[in-house]
């Protein structure tokens, strides 16, 4: 909401604070004032001149020397606009030193075309007063005696302009009267209404009210169909108008505040929204049809019905669009846009104004439904005041009397459901109770109760009754965010000042986690991020076709509206995102990429129990982290070597036994199990105490081609809610007392062989006393038969309670290499 | 028998043994290795050395003499003994010096990382300060689903059936008729729907709204903190503020609420804390573009719950009350570390990860 500080200072004359302080007020009571800006900057310096002569430019063609009259003394000054007024016209001379910043330019002395110009004929835009750059203002003869300061004449074109942020619950700060009492109720000044004949343009009431001898509702029939979506339809006429341009005052007034100043009668209707709040119409009387007996019907639009709004659209209605129609069809779609049916033209000579109540929640639906937003719908969809409708209407008429010379018609009409008078009838307020006892216990400061109440009655609410700590309040018809006591209790506090309110840590009775995974998640994070990776926070959504891409579950969550294709879906897997991130750092010449992600993945149900009976029809959000390598492993002072499979192994069982406390392996797909995201030759699950908690490999070719993505890319993606019980605690075991005896074979085996099972087949057969069995080098070539390779295996043979003898090492490391060779056909490598 | 009346045996012996003594510290003295001094030694005193070769002939010498003889040639071993290790220990000094003496490491060699950590994100950096701080107060986690009831999102906390915030435009809905949650708030619902108050819980996580332009990603993060308890009041909430601005953003740090709508609290407010970026060494703000030259910076909103949502949930607002705040971590996190655009914390870019 723009609001005028002039326009504030009429309504509130009792007002001296300057803008800035005003801001501030307002900011500290919710109106929060986002900006300051200036209007008419430029004019301020600037003054009216009559023009005296004009002679052509000895060298330019196109510029003219023009003489002006500023009281007493005449200067010549180049001008280029076309439309220098004949002799005794006046013209907005800025002088020397005037500073336009719309125009980006101080008046200085300069030549143009080797004339001497001391000041510049100003346009509007050129005074910042509008974007219009059709030439330069112009009044008439004798609009002001010459040299008379612009501003002196015509203030509104000087201005400051406060930009509100309003909340939705308070429409009554969309209008300047709404905010003047927002106003007078901070700083405790009285508060009047406006007098409807009151001139636009601040001056005391220069209206005065001719009235022609015909009633409203004998000029046009009102039918309202649709009470509910509109309550109150209110009219009132005005005839012998003459439209033409409004006066500067009430332009500048309008252009301040962005609107465009059209006519006198449409200007009107602007002002009263601008003050009241409350979006108005004007009809051009004798273009409603049928223009012998106007007609104006409410009612809601038929199936396949349509109109074309003042923008030029024409936009299909549904049943639920609430329209204004005259005998003929529809003229507006209610409280949004006007048609161009029935529109104030210049030769109008009848207008009839609308002051409506619509329902807001229809009101918005048919803006959202059309696309849209007007500064009509943006008011009546927050609920503008049912109590005003005469009054407004009232006020229209008089400024139309004023401004356009107009008689008004006699009475309004209201249509009020099934009641149509001449009067409108009050609408209902709502009565709350107010508990003295509920501020303090609410706010934790104590307010005096006469205070409070006078603060609510600073805001139009009236005290009904009063008895010991509890008082019955009146609320008012601007106010329809006042629905119960506590909202009274904000109120007070917003005008009391919240800063008033001190600071109190509460004493907290603690809580218990619900749910755990938050430390879950941390738990992960901390140990991914101590291995080396680097955290990735990703999308929740993907698309359907990556999904598909990667082998992962059929996405079960679609949303019904994504914003575009690749966030169509909820994931069902964690490495869309993950394997975003590679093309993204590769897009950029990153090769090297180490990162992890911690999230949800959304799964079908199958019958997995939720933990509320109600959330029964929610997907199966489990947690997941997952990992991906690519790139290169850093190394030092040699060449750095791509990660590789077992680089993701380390990463998967470190991260396991970390999150689990206990040791996790990997163990081989069958071959028909691989996941369909893997190599088949390097993909494998990670397992932790017998139970399959992830899998991690090579990502597939193929899926590293659909996802556009080059050279070998490594994932893992496990499940992170097996481990939410936390890590299992180690238990101590005593320290060895006794040596121990390592013992090193080196087997030569068939390729096909997997290390691993030579490995478990030695720990097997080299018994209890084996402390430790490991592989520790793999080699092939040399004398190595082809084919084959030879795996050197230590083992680290100790008894708890004595040194091992030669001959028990023996024993049992003999039994190791007759093992082998039974089943793996392994030989000592020579 | 008189000392005069040499034995010839014991006389060469003797004089053996005198050469041997004038001559084992130079024969040491003029080794130049370790090794060449065990050799030198081994010759003196191993098996075939000379001292040992003239203690063979010891045999021939007269009995009674051999007792003097053998004395002479025990003192004898025992000082070429201490000659070798003193040698040797010289050896070995010399060779510690040079090796000491000699150029020094190259350590403009870059560093051997033992592990190069990772970063943490710097929205999860910010959550788990901000989960920390309230946890000291005694909240806890409270987890809810991102796929949510429309009545734990909008309808429980007081949204009317045709609120904005509720329709296609704002809110990502799914087919089956639920939506992805617009704010954490959802967990107000779903604590007080399941448990009796008091209760004291901080809820982090992703919510989700269907903008997607230069300042917004339709995910993003917030936390929501809400307590609900016996006479809780607005002065409560606002020293639970002033202390988690306080360890936010370091002591002193002035916080002011702005009376604001949120429709599921009464009063409500926004909240600034100071300027971060234009704080001036007494304390007071000079103002900058950060903070538009107000000195203020907004990071949440809050506000005491409303009683209808305390009545959607079976809750007696005139037993009970509390209040809630929600912040936005991005906004924290964009302010914490000064990072220009939103759409960076997306991109996971490694460069971009690795600053943090």
């Amino acid at each position: 909401m723009k609001a005028s500080y002039k326009w504030l200072r009429e309504l509130v004359p009792q007002l001296t604070a300057s803008p800035k302080e005003l801001a501030a007020r307002l900011t500290g009571a919710g109106l929060e004032v986002e900006g300051l800006t200036e209007y008419g900057e430029g004019a301020e310096a600037c003054l009216l001149v009559s023009v005296v002569a004009i002679r052509p430019h000895p060298t330019k063609s196109g510029l003219r020397l023009v003489t002006v009259d500023r009281g007493g003394v005449q200067q010549e000054v180049v001008c280029g606009a076309p439309n220098v007024p004949d002799p005794g016209g006046m013209v907005v001379l800025a002088p020397l030193g005037a500073h336009l910043p719309a125009a980006g330019l101080t008046i200085a002395k300069r030549a143009i075309g080797g004339v001497e110009s001391e000041g510049m004929l100003c346009s509007e835009s050129e005074l910042g007063l509008s974007d219009d750059e059709g030439g330069i203002l112009v009044f008439p003869s004798a609009y002001a005696k010459p040299g008379t300061p612009f501003v002196a004449m015509v203030p509104n074109a000087r201005d400051t302009v406060l930009e509100i942020g309003l909340t939705p619950n308070r429409p009554d700060g969309l209008g300047h009267i709404g905010l003047a009492r927002e106003i007078c109720a901070l700083y405790n000044f009285p508060f009047a209404l406006p007098k409807a004949d009151r001139s636009p343009a601040g001056e005391p009431g220069t209206s005065r009210i001719r009235e022609a001898n015909v009633a409203t509702k004998d000029l046009v029939a009102i039918q309202v169909d649709d009470a509910e979506r509109c309550p109150h339809y209110g009219a009132a006429g005005a005839v012998d108008v003459v439209v033409q341009p409004s006066p500067p005052s009430v332009r500048y007034r309008l252009q301040a505040l962005g609107v465009r100043s059209i006519s006198n009668v449409v200007d009107i209707t602007n002002i009263l929204m601008l003050e009241w709040g409350h979006p108005m119409h004007a009809f051009d009387l004798d273009r409603v049809r049928p223009t012998s007996a106007p007609r104006i019907h409410v009612r809601r639009a038929k199936a396949g019905e349509s109109i074309v709004t003042l923008d030029g659209v024409t936009r299909m209605l549904v049943e639920d669009d609430l329209l204004i129609c005259d005998g003929e069809g529809p003229t507006a779609l209610a409280g949004v846009m006007g048609g161009a049916t029935s529109e104030i033209h210049v030769g109008t000579t009848r207008v009839l104004f609308e002051c409506a109540w619509f329902d807001p929640r229809g009101v918005r639906r048919s803006a959202r439904r059309h696309g849209m937003h007007t500064e009509s719908s943006h008011r009546f969809e927050r609920g503008v005041d049912p109590g005003d409708v005469a009054h407004v209407l009232a006020r229209a008429v008089a400024l139309t009397c004023e401004l356009a010379g107009a008689s008004a018609t006699k009475g309004q009409v209201h249509v009020q459901g099934a009641r149509v008078s001449d009067e409108a009838a009050p609408p209902s307020r709502k009565t709350l109770v107010l508990r003295e006892a509920r501020i303090e216990g609410l706010l934790g400061i104590r307010i005096p109760f006469a205070d409070a109440l006078s603060i609510l009655e600073r805001l139009g609410c009236t005290i009904a009754k009063r008895e010991e700590g509890r008082a019955e309040v009146l609320v008012p018809t601007h106010r329809p965010d006042l629905g119960r006591e506590v909202d009274l209790v904000e109120e007070v506090l917003r005008v009391h000042g919240i800063d008033h309110v001190p600071a109190e840590l509460p004493p907290v009775r603690a809580s218990r986690d619900i749910g755990g995974r938050e430390e879950l998640a941390s738990r992960a994070r901390t140990a991914a991020v101590a291995l080396g990776l680097s955290e990735a926070i990703t999308f929740s959504f993907t698309s359907r076709a990556t999904l598909e891409a990667l082998g992962a579950p059929e996405p079960t969550v679609i949303l019904k509206n994504p914003l575009a294709e690749h966030q169509a879906v909820m994931r069902t897997s964690l490495l869309p995102g993950l394997l975003d991130a590679v093309r993204n750092a590769r897009r950029h010449g990153e090769r090297d990429v180490k990162e992890f992600t911690i999230g949800p993945v959304f799964l079908a149900r199958n019958g997995k129990r939720p933990a509320r009976p109600a959330d029964e029809t929610l997907p199966d959000e489990r947690l997941r982290l997952a990992v991906v390598l690519a790139g290169e492993r850093p190394a030092w002072l040699t060449r750095p070597v791509p990660f590789d499979v077992w680089d993701m192994k380390g990463y998967a069982i470190e991260l396991a036994s970390r999150l689990s406390g206990q040791p996790a392996e990997s163990a081989a797909f069958d071959r028909a199990a691989i996941p369909r995201h893997l190599h088949p030759r390097g993909a494998a699950k990670l397992v932790v105490a017998g139970q399959e908690v992830g899998a991690f490999g090579i990502l597939h070719p193929d899926a590293a081609s659909a996802l556009e993505l080059d050279g070998e890319v490594l994932v893992l993606e496990m499940e992170l809610d097996p481990f939410v019980a936390g890590p299992k605690l180690p238990a101590f075991s005593a320290i060895p007392k006794f040596p121990a005896s390592p013992r090193d074979v080196a087997l030569v085996v068939k390729d096909g062989i997997p290390a691993g099972d030579v490995v478990s087949a030695v720990r097997a057969a080299a018994g209890p006393l084996a402390e430790d069995v490991r592989l520790f080098d793999r080699f092939v070539g040399g004398q190595v038969p082809a084919g084959h390779s030879s795996l050197a295996i230590r083992v680290v043979y100790r008894a708890p309670d004595r040194t091992l003898t030669d001959a028990d090492v023996d024993a049992a490391h003999a039994n190791v290499v007759k093992a082998v060779s039974e089943r793996f056909g392994a030989t000592l490598r020579a | 028998m008189s000392n005069g009346d040499a034995n010839p045996v014991s006389a060469a012996i003797d004089r053996a043994l005198s050469e041997l003594r004038e001559g084992f510290l130079p024969r040491f003295r003029a080794a130049a290795t370790e090794q060449a001094l065990r050799d030198e030694n081994a010759k003196i005193l191993g098996k075939k050395g000379e001292l040992t070769a003239v203690l063979k002939e010891l045999g021939k010498a007269p009995p009674e003499s051999r007792k003097a003889i053998g004395e002479k040639v025990n003192a004898l071993k025992q000082d070429v003994e201490a000659g070798f290790q003193t040698a040797l220990g010289e050896l070995r000094r010399k060779a510690r010096q040079a090796e000491l003496d000699a150029p020094p490491f190259d350590l403009t060699l870059p560093a051997r990382t033992p592990v190069t950590v990772g970063h943490r994100h710097p929205i999860a950096a910010v959550r788990e300060e901000v989960v920390a701080v309230f946890r000291s107060l005694g909240f806890a986690v409270f987890d809810g689903p991102d796929i949510e009831h429309e009545a734990n999102n909008f309808s429980m906390l007081g949204f009317p059936p045709d609120h904005p915030a509720t329709d296609m435009q704002d809110s990502f809905w799914t087919e089956s008729g639920h939506l992805l949650r617009t704010h954490t708030s959802n967990i107000q619902i779903r604590a007080m729907t399941s448990m009796k108050p008091p209760m004291a819980f901080i809820a982090p996580g992703s919510v989700y709204r269907r903008d997607d332009d230069a300042t917004h990603s339709p995910m993003f993060h917030q936390i929501e903190a809400f307590l609900v308890d016996k006479n809780v009041t607005l002065a409560h909430l606002k020293g639970v503020l002033a202390e988690f601005a306080e360890r936010l953003y370091g002591p002193g740090t002035p916080v002011r609420l702005r009376p604001s709508y949120f429709p599921f609290v009464e009063p409500g407010a926004e909240v600034d804390v100071g300027c971060v970026f234009c704080k001036q060494p007494d304390g007071t703000r000079a103002g900058c573009n950060m903070c538009k030259r107000t000195g203020w910076i907004e990071i949440l909103g809050c506000g005491m719950i409303h009683p209808v949502v305390f009545e959607n949930c079976g809750i007696d607002p005139d037993e009970w009350s509390g209040f809630a705040l929600g912040m936005g971590l991005e906004r924290i996190a964009i302010l914490r570390y000064g990072i220009p655009n939103i759409k960076l914390l997306f991109e996971n870019d490694p460069r971009f990860l690795a600053q943090f």
